[in-house]
C-alpha cells in the first residue's frame, strides 16, 4: 500500500463511524521501491492530496525525511519538492501491518501490500 | 317418418327409465311426463366431447332455440325451444335415433319443466371492463382498400392450414407472444390505415393518443362471411363477444391485460342474442383481421402483476439478508474459486472502456470498483487504484504491480469526493436486489468529486441487440431464421436451482443464449479434470433499467447511455453532493 492510497482510504462505512479518516498505520514491514518520476503527474496530483495526512503518515513510518510540513507556493516548478512528494506518495510501501479506524479502533490487516477493507455483516 | 318397432320402443323406454333414475339421483332434477319447451339430453354432454355447435346444428332444424346448456364435466345437457311444438318435434325426431352420443350411439331425452339454474359461465350480455366494440366502423369501400393493402393470394397454395400472416412495424412472434422491440421491420404500417385513427380521435377522444407502430394482418381460411365470436376468459368467467364484419374492437385496461382472449377454431359460431335470449348460428368463412398495436418501450409497470410477462421475468424480490448470503455463496466464493481461470480468460479490454480511461488528464484519480484481474489498471500517468471483493483476483492485480485493496462496492473504503473517475465494469449485476444495486450506485457517486465521471457496465438481458442490424437489414431469410431458432430454441431455461435451503430459486442460464429471466445463475466451468461447475448469480438488465436506476439519484446526470458487447452502459457525472 502506497501512502497515496492511504491518503484516500477511510473506515467511514463501519456502523457508527462518522469520518473514519485518516486511518492510523501500524506497519511491520515497510519498503521503498523505485518508481519512475513524472513531475507533471505529481504536480497535478498534489491538489488532490490531504497534505498533512500524508506528512503524518510518512512521519509515523519513519520516512518523513525532509518532506515539508506544507506544500510550498509555486510547487509546480519546484522539482526538488516534487521529487520529495513523489517519494512519499509513490515509493514508500507498507507491505505488512494494519490500518486502524480512528473512531472505532477496528483493524484492517495489510498483507503483501494489500489492505483488506472488507467488513462483516454486523459492522455495516 | 320412420316406423319404430315395438321392441325398439320398449328398449327406449327401459333406457330412459334407467337414465331418469340416475340423473335424478345425481342432480335432483325433476322431469315432466308431458311435453315442455325444454329437453334434457341424458346420455351425452361436454364430458363425452359434445359441442354446442353440434347440438345446434341438429336441434336448430326443429325450431328456434332459446337455450343450449352444456355443463363442464357432465355427460348430459339441456336445450330449450321457443315453443313446446318445436321441442316435441325434436323429441320425436331424435329420441333414441340421433347418433351423436359416445361411439355414435343414439341420444336419449326427457322433458324437463325448466332448465336447472346451474347455468354455464358463458356470458353474452356484458363486455369485459375496458373492451369496446364499435360496429360498422368502416364502410365497404374502406374495407376493400384495407384488404387490398396486402395480397395474400399468391401465398395461398394447396396446403394452407389456418392462417396467413403479414407484419408491419415489428414482427409479432407467436412463439413468445411478443415482438422483438429491438428488431423493427423496414416496412412500417401503410398510410392507408391512418384514417382509422383520425376517425377514432373524433369518435373516442380518450384514444386520440393511440398511434400504433405495429400491425399484424391475419388471413383465415376461405368460406363466406366474416363476423366471429371472440372468447374472453378471466378465472372461471367466460364472456363471448360477437365481432361483426367491419367493426373495430378496442382492447383497453382490464380487458387487454387481465383477460385471456382467443378465437376457437370452428366452422361456425353459435350466438346468443342477449335481447331475445335466442340462439342462432353464424357460419365462419374468410376472415381478415388487422391487429394494431403500440409497442411499449422499456419496462412494464402495469398493475396486472400475475399476468405480466415483464413482471414475471423480473424475478422474485430477494430480501436484503438473503441477497447478502446469495452473493457470498454465488458471487464471492465463486470468484475466489475460479480466480486463476477467470483471470486467464480476461485480458482483452473493451475499446469503449479504454476510451473512457483515456479521457482523463494526467494526474487524475481513477478508481476501478470491482477491478477483477485489473485489466483496466496501469495507465502510467493516472493514479489508478482498484478494489475487488475477491482476494484471489486482487492478489493477481498486486503481482502485476497495481495499487489495490480488497473491498466491497457496497461500502467503498474511500473518502467522499475524491475520485475524478470511477469504473464499475460488470459488477453491479452481481447484486441480488434492486436496493443493493442502487446502494452501489450511491457509493460510486459519493466517492466521485463534483464533475467527476463514472462508467458503469452491466450485463444486458438482451444479448442479440448487437446483431440485429446486420442480419436484419440484409433481410436474409436464412440468416434471420438462424438467429431466430437460436433465440427460440434456447430461451427456455430448463433447470431451476433452489438455494439457501429453498428460500430462493433461480433458473440456470445456458451460456451464449438469450436470457429468459432477469435473475439467473450463470455456470462457470473450470478446465480441470472434473470440469467443476460453479453457478454465479446475475441480475441482467432490461433496456432502460440502468437509466431508471441512475435517474433515481438526484445528484447525477447521465452523459451517455449505450449498448456495448451485450452490456447496458452509462456514463454519469456527479453534479452536486
Ligand atoms: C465479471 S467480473 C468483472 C471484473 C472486471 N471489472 C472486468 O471487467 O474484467 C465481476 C467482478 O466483480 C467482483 N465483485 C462482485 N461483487 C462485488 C462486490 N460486492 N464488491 C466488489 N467487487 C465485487 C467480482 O469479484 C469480480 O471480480
Ligand atoms: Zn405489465
Amino acid at each position: 500500500m502506497k501512502l497515496l492510497t492511504h491518503n484516500m482510504l477511510t473506515s467511514k462505512c463501519v456502523k457508527g463511524v462518522n469520518v473514519g479518516y485518516p486511518l492510523t498505520i501500524n506497519a511491520s514491514d515497510v519498503r521503498v521501491a523505485d518508481v519512475d518520476f513524472n513531475p507533471d503527474f505529481i504536480s497535478r496530483l498534489i491538489p488532490k492530496i490531504d497534505w498533512p495526512v500524508l506528512y503524518n503518515a510518512a512521519e509515523s513510518l519513519g520516512h518523513v525525511e525532509d518532506l515539508p510540513k506544507e506544500t510550498p507556493v509555486n510547487y509546480e516548478n519546484n522539482e526538488e519538492f516534487l521529487k520529495k512528494a513523489h517519494r512519499a506518495l509513490l515509493e514508500v510501501e507498507v507491505v505488512h501491518g494494519e490500518l486502524v479506524c480512528p473512531e472505532s479502533g477496528r483493524k484492517f490487516p495489510i498483507n503483501n501490500g494489500i489492505p483488506n477493507m472488507l467488513l462483516n455483516e454486523d459492522e455495516v | 317418418m320412420e316406423q319404430v318397432s315395438l321392441s325398439k320402443q320398449k328398449k327406449i323406454f327401459r333406457k330412459l327409465n334407467k337414465l331418469r333414475i340416475a340423473l335424478t339421483k345425481e342432480t335432483g332434477i325433476e322431469f315432466s311426463s308431458c311435453p315442455t319447451e325444454s329437453l334434457a339430453v341424458c346420455n351425452v354432454g361436454l364430458a363425452n366431447g359434445l359441442t354446442k355447435e353440434l347440438l345446434f346444428e341438429h336441434f336448430s332444424k326443429q325450431g328456434t332455440l332459446t337455450n343450449i346448456n352444456l355443463l363442464p364435466g357432465k355427460s348430459y345437457c339441456f336445450v330449450s325451444y321457443l315453443t313446446i311444438e318445436s321441442a316435441a318435434k325434436a323429441n320425436e325426431a331424435f329420441n333414441g335415433k340421433l347418433n351423436i352420443a359416445q361411439d355414435n350411439k343414439p341420444i336419449y331425452m326427457l322433458y324437463v319443466p325448466k332448465i336447472p339454474l346451474v347455468d354455464n359461465n358463458d356470458i353474452w350480455h356484458e363486455l369485459p371492463p375496458g373492451l369496446i366494440v364499435l360496429k360498422d366502423y368502416i364502410t365497404s369501400s374502406e374495407e376493400k382498400n384495407l384488404l387490398d393493402m396486402h395480397n395474400f393470394t399468391n401465398q395461398i397454395d394447396g396446403n394452407m392450414k389456418h392462417r396467413l400472416v403479414k407484419h408491419y412495424g415489428y414482427e409479432f412472434r407467436y412463439d413468445i407472444n411478443n415482438v422483438d422491440k429491438d428488431k423493427p421491420l423496414n416496412e412500417k404500417i401503410p398510410s392507408q390505415c391512418d384514417f382509422l385513427w383520425e376517425r377514432l380521435s373524433n369518435e373516442r377522444p380518450e384514444f386520440k393518443h393511440f398511434k400504433p407502430d405495429q400491425l399484424t394482418i391475419n388471413f383465415y381460411s376461405p368460406g363466406h362471411g366474416s363476423s366471429i365470436v371472440m372468447d374472453f376468459k378471466n378465472g372461471d368467467k367466460h364472456i363471448c363477444v360477437l365481432l361483426p364484419q367491419r367493426s373495430l374492437l378496442i382492447m383497453s385496461g382490464e380487458s387487454r391485460y387481465d383477460w385471456n382472449h382467443g378465437i376457437v377454431p370452428r366452422k361456425f359460431d353459435v350466438i346468443k342474442d342477449p335481447a331475445s335470449g335466442t340462439y342462432s348460428c353464424l357460419k365462419r368463412g374468410v376472415r381478415v383481421s388487422l391487429t394494431f398495436r403500440k409497442i411499449l418501450q422499456g419496462i412494464c409497470d402495469c398493475v396486472y402483476t400475475d399476468k405480466c410477462d415483464s413482471f414475471k421475468s423480473r424475478g422474485q424480490i430477494v430480501e436484503n439478508n438473503v441477497a447478502a448470503k446469495l452473493e457470498k455463496l454465488h458471487v464471492h466464493q465463486v470468484y475466489e474459486n475460479i480466480a486463476d481461470h477467470f483471470s486467464d480468460t480476461r485480458h482483452k479490454p473493451w475499446p469503449n472502456v479504454l476510451e473512457f480511461i483515456q479521457s482523463f488528464e494526467t494526474g487524475s484519480v481513477l478508481i476501478d470498483a470491482g477491478c477483477g484481474n485489473g485489466k483496466y489498471l496501469g495507465r502510467q500517468d493516472l493514479y489508478d487504484i482498484g478494489f475487488d471483493y475477491s482476494a484471489g483476483l486482487i492478489n493477481i492485480c498486486k503481482n502485476r504491480g497495481h495499487e489495490v485493496c480488497v473491498g466491497d462496492c457496497l461500502n467503498i473504503p474511500i473518502k467522499d469526493n475524491s475520485a475524478d473517475g470511477i469504473l464499475s465494469i460488470a459488477v453491479i449485476h452481481h447484486l441480488a436486489n434492486k436496493n443493493r444495486r442502487l446502494e452501489a450506485l450511491k457509493e460510486i457517486v459519493r466517492v466521485l468529486r463534483i464533475g467527476g465521471k463514472a462508467l458503469i457496465y452491466v450485463w444486458a438481458k438482451d444479448q442479440l441487440k448487437g446483431q440485429e442490424k446486420s442480419s436484419y437489414i440484409k433481410q436474409d431469410r436464412k440468416n434471420r431464421k438462424s438467429l431466430y431458432t437460436q433465440a427460440a430454441s434456447v430461451s427456455y431455461e430448463t433447470e431451476t436451482v433452489n438455494l439457501l435451503d429453498g428460500t430462493v430459486s433461480f433458473p440456470v442460464h445456458t451460456n451464449r443464449t438469450q436470457f429468459k429471466t432477469q435473475d439467473v445463475l450463470v455456470p462457470w466451468k473450470l478446465k480441470d479434470e472434473n470440469k467443476t461447475t460453479f453457478l454465479r448469480f446475475y441480475h441482467v438488465f432490461e433496456n432502460n433499467e440502468l437509466e431508471l436506476l441512475c435517474n433515481s439519484l438526484n445528484n447525477v446526470k447521465i452523459l451517455k447511455s449505450y449498448y456495448d458487447q451485450g452490456n447496458m452502459c452509462i456514463i454519469l457525472e456527479k453534479i452536486n453532493n
